[in-house]
């Protein structure tokens, strides 16, 4: 995969956020599940039918007679119908798909509590009429019986038979309350009509004893039916079964919950296998990486090091092909220097010889020979000097001879010592030359307070011969310049070239003057005092091509030129840290090459101390 | 003879313990003493008790549940009918109020399931309270010293099912116990006469205790008026609500039942039954025997019942 390594990572943030949500969501269901509620609602119905049950057994307690008082059938209304309202609270909160049943399953319970309710109120008010009666017929049956022993009667017979009907009636009626059958109803029945009609005949009070007898015995055949069917009718009313079908229903909804739960515990299970699955694979991955990580890292190091033998070998050669360089370097510095040394001493050399050769011709000129003529005369004329001073003509002449003599070697003397001076500064020059390449090899300036006007004569008579012959107006200007502190023979070997080119450069000249003006100036520029030194011609000027390339070592418009020359003024000007610039207006309008110098002004007591 | 000592001394714990039961244990009939009072709010029993004697609860505020539920007639009323706010009579004789909680209904044909509900129908009946819930709230809500207490007695201030509450919290509160013969029923034989005690036994043995059981001595059935015997037929004049619980359940079955009032009190709130036909308690019994129990009781026996009634009158204790 070529993926960027940022974007790496968004595949498997995706599928770690996938995952974590699948483990959350099997989390949350398998926890999702409460089945305490079930539970509840389990024990809630489980308490509903034991209250039911016992209500019906309370019931059929107050129809034996053993419980007395109904308020037993009476205290679960208030238990049933909180228990009841719980139930529909579980229902509302049961989910919707179930609540429906649930609910209808409810609404039946409750309308059949509602209906055994209402049974159990007639139940109630019947059963308390049949005990009532049952309690008292036997009692009735006595008051018959006394009624007709103190209402006596003509015939003893009838008498007899009323109370033997009476007792029958009341047996019979006490067996009906205990088995009530239809025929026994319709004996009883019979029996009473038979009772009726025979006391007709008796007295008031044994009739109205009667009445209130038989009265009972028909509240008994009439409630007894009725309190049984109550009963029937109670122990039919569905309420447990509703309470069953609730319980099956809830069991059915938490049976399929906890399946439910069940899966989805499985299906979490199987997610926890695959991811342990997952996590085993990534750690082979992971011990496969790190073996190849390992054997990569190995194979790194061996690398590294042979990669280092290689480095030092190179470098060994590199130090060699380096110092050979050197070697050569030095070798090419030491031919340039000479090539400039050699320059320079030319340019000097030249001075020298125009002086050595002014000597020579003086010296052929010279009047000695004529001392020596006039020695011979006076020699020839030793035997009569005194004669030959007087009376020869040529003799006579001697004094004035001798006189010019004198005169004419003293003035070639003078011209000969002033030749010979100029020839010694020449060769002081030259030494001077060699002296500072010796000391630029060790990079030393010698700066020293100099004269700029001094210098401009002395660069100019240095190049004295070229002036004469080419018939050269001078004009200086180097008023106001101070006395600065230099290196005298760097910038004398600038001027000179300086000068020298200015003189070459009007050789083809011939349509007008030859002029060289040569300016000094101290200004105060944006790096400080400055000095400026101008050097102007008005020769063949300089093509607006060839400007930029002046300086630059080899390059000469000259056929007898190396290109030398102003290369190395740029290089002495930039030794002394400052610059050289050449102006010139085109070809046939002369050239102007300016000498920029930053100015350090000779204190004014070293200067009075030379 | 080993076991002597032993014998002797389990025959005096058995003696001394037989006699302290015969004393005081309480006796096992088909009436039961009242019991310890029902705990209920004291700020909301404070609170109904104030509503129940405000007259604010009717429509022209001249009625309050006290006018009908008088405390010097054993928390119902002397009348035969009661009075209306607006001077109408009502349907029946009022009910006493007292121990009105343990009656499993409320009113004579028992249409209120609870004390709440019987609250909201008088309230709300045309001739008795003739208000509606909105005035009541508005009435009550004006009231600062309700409105504190409310907001004291029930988060949700004043509301009718709050007054309601109220109102039946403080009725639940009047059970008039320490009636002599709740004393006898705890085990003390001598709270109540000889006289009485027969009454007692006549009172089983006519069957009057058939109906008026339990702990209320009635209050916890229905039973047809007129068993024995047509009671309307002979009174004459029917009304309306002598159909009883027909009118709440329509069933045929259900024409001329009521519910079994409680007995308790009884001697302090004539005149009886719902139609206050009976102005005195012997005038009561009398039809009792005649429409209920079918049969005619000897006046000796009769007088004992009577005497037997009168240990029912419990200790209100100035609760009303």
């Amino acid at each position: 995969m070529n993926l960027h390594p940022r974007l790496k990572w968004v595949p498997i943030t995706f599928l770690a956020l996938v995952l974590a949500s699948i483990l959350g969501f099997l989390y949350i269901k398998t926890r999702g599940y409460d089945s305490s509620r079930y539970y509840e609602t389990v024990a809630l119905l489980r308490q509903l039918k034991q209250l039911d049950a016992h209500w019906e057994l309370d019931v059929f307690r107050s129809r034996m007679g053993i419980d007395t008082s109904y308020d037993s059938l009476v205290d679960p209304l208030d238990s049933l119908t909180q228990l009841w309202q719980q139930l529909q609270r579980i229902v509302a909160d049961q989910p919707a798909n179930d609540r429906g049943p649930l609910l209808r399953i409810s609404d039946a319970y409750h309308r059949a509590v509602e209906e055994k309710t209402r049974l159990i109120e007639h139940f109630k008010s019947h059963n308390a009429v049949l005990h009532n009666s049952l309690a008292f017929l036997p009692t009735a049956a006595d008051d018959v019986e006394k009624s007709i022993i103190r209402n006596p009667t003509g015939g003893n017979l009838p008498a007899a038979s009323l109370k033997v009907g009476v007792r029958r009636t009341l047996l019979n009626s006490l067996i009906y309350s205990q088995v009530p059958t239809e025929d026994q109803a319709s004996d009883i029945q019979r029996d009473l009509t038979e009772l009726s009609r025979e006391a007709g005949e008796m007295p008031q009070p044994v009739r109205d004893s009667m009445d209130i007898f038989c009265a009972h015995v028909q509240t008994v055949l009439r409630e007894q039916p009725a309190v049984n069917a109550l009963l029937n009718s109670i122990a039919a009313v569905p309420t447990a079964s509703h309470l069953d079908e609730f319980d099956s229903r809830i069991a059915e909804g938490q049976r399929d919950a906890d399946s439910l739960m069940q899966k989805y515990r499985r299906d979490l299970l199987i997610f926890a296998a695959g991811l342990a699955g997952l996590l085993l694979y990534a750690a082979i991955k992971l011990i496969r990486s790190h073996a190849i990580i390992q054997r990569v890292n190995h194979e790194l190091v061996a690398a590294n090091e042979s990669l280092e033998q290689r480095v030092q070998e190179r470098t060994r050669q590199l130090r060699e092909t380096q110092s050979e360089l050197v070697a050569t370097a030095r070798q090419a510095g030491m031919a340039e220097i000479a090539t400039n040394v050699l320059h320079n001493v030319g340019n000097v050399l030249n001075s020298v010889n125009v002086s050595a050769n002014l000597i020579s011709t003086r010296m052929r000129e010279s009047k000695i020979p004529r001392l020596a003529d006039a020695a011979r005369l006076i020699t020839d004329h030793s035997h009569d000097l005194a004669q030959f001073l007087t009376r020869d003509e040529r003799g006579k002449n001697f004094p004035g001879y001798f006189d010019m003599i004198a005169t004419a070697l003293n003035a070639e003397r003078t011209a000969l010592v002033e030749e010979i001076q100029h020839l010694t500064k020449g060769v002081d020059h030259i030494r001077d030359i060699v002296a500072m390449q010796q000391s630029l090899a060790g990079a030393a300036c010698l700066v020293e307070p100099v004269q700029v006007g001094d210098l401009l004569e002395d660069a100019l008579r240095m190049n004295a011969a070229s002036v004469a012959r080419r018939q050269v107006t001078v004009s200086r200007d180097c008023s106001d310049v101070p006395t600065v502190l230099l290196d005298k023979h760097l910038i004398l070997q600038i001027l000179v070239n300086l000068i020298a080119n200015a003189l070459q450069a009007m050789d083809s000249v011939v349509d007008r003057a030859h002029e060289l003006t040569l300016k000094a100036q101290a200004r105060s520029g944006e790096e400080g005092p400055r000095l400026c030194i101008e050097v102007e011609d008005t020769g063949e000027g300089i093509s607006s091509d060839n400007l930029p390339r002046l300086f630059t070592h080899g390059f000469t418009t000259r056929m007898s030129g190396h290109g030398f020359g102003l290369h190395s003024c740029a290089l002495a000007a930039r030794a002394m840290g400052g610059r050289i610039a050449a102006q010139s207006l085109g070809i046939g309008q002369g050239a102007t090459f300016t000498l920029d110098l930053p100015l350090n002004a000779a204190p004014a007591p070293a200067l009075a101390n030379l | 003879m080993k076991y002597g000592p032993l014998i002797a001394l389990l025959s005096l714990y058995g003696f001394l313990g037989l006699s302290r039961w015969s004393a005081a244990a309480p006796l096992n009939e088909p009436i039961k003493p009242l019991p310890a009072l029902a705990n209920q709010d004291p700020a909301r029993v404070v609170l109904g008790r104030q509503l129940f004697h405000d007259p604010r609860l009717s429509a022209n505020g001249r009625v309050s549940c006290a006018s009908c539920h008088r405390a010097d007639h054993g928390g119902a009323d002397a009348g035969v009918r009661s009075v209306g706010f607006a001077g109408q009579a009502t349907g029946v004789n009022a009910p006493t109020v007292l121990n009105a909680a343990l009656n499993f209904r409320q009113f004579w044909n028992g249409r209120a399931d609870t004390l709440e509900q019987q609250v909201n129908m008088v309230i709300q009946n045309p001739v008795e309270m003739g208000s509606v819930w909105a005035d009541v709230v508005r009435k009550v809500s004006q009231d600062e010293n309700y409105g504190r207490a409310f907001k004291a007695a029930y988060p949700e201030g004043v509301t009718p099912g709050t007054i309601q509450n109220a109102i039946a919290s403080y009725e639940r509160t009047l059970l008039t116990p320490n009636s002599r013969f709740d004393r006898y029923l705890r085990g003390d034989s001598n709270a109540i006469s000889t006289t009485e005690k027969a009454g007692y036994l006549k009172f089983k043995q006519y069957g009057c205790i058939a109906c008026h059981q339990g702990v209320n001595v009635g209050g916890n059935m229905f039973q047809k008026f007129g068993v024995m015997g047509d009671y309307f037929a002979s009174r004459g004049e029917s009304t309306e609500a002598d159909l009883g619980r027909y009118l709440v359940t329509r069933e045929p079955a259900d024409e001329h039942v009521f519910k079994v009032p409680s007995l308790r009190n009884v001697a302090l709130t004539a005149p009886y039954f719902h139609d206050g036909s009976a102005k005195t308690l012997d005038a009561a019994v009398d039809v009792m025997f005649r429409y209920q129990l079918g049969r005619v009781a000897a006046p000796e026996d009769k007088a004992a019942i009577i005497q037997f009634l009168n240990t029912l009158t419990g200790d209100l204790e100035g609760k009303l």
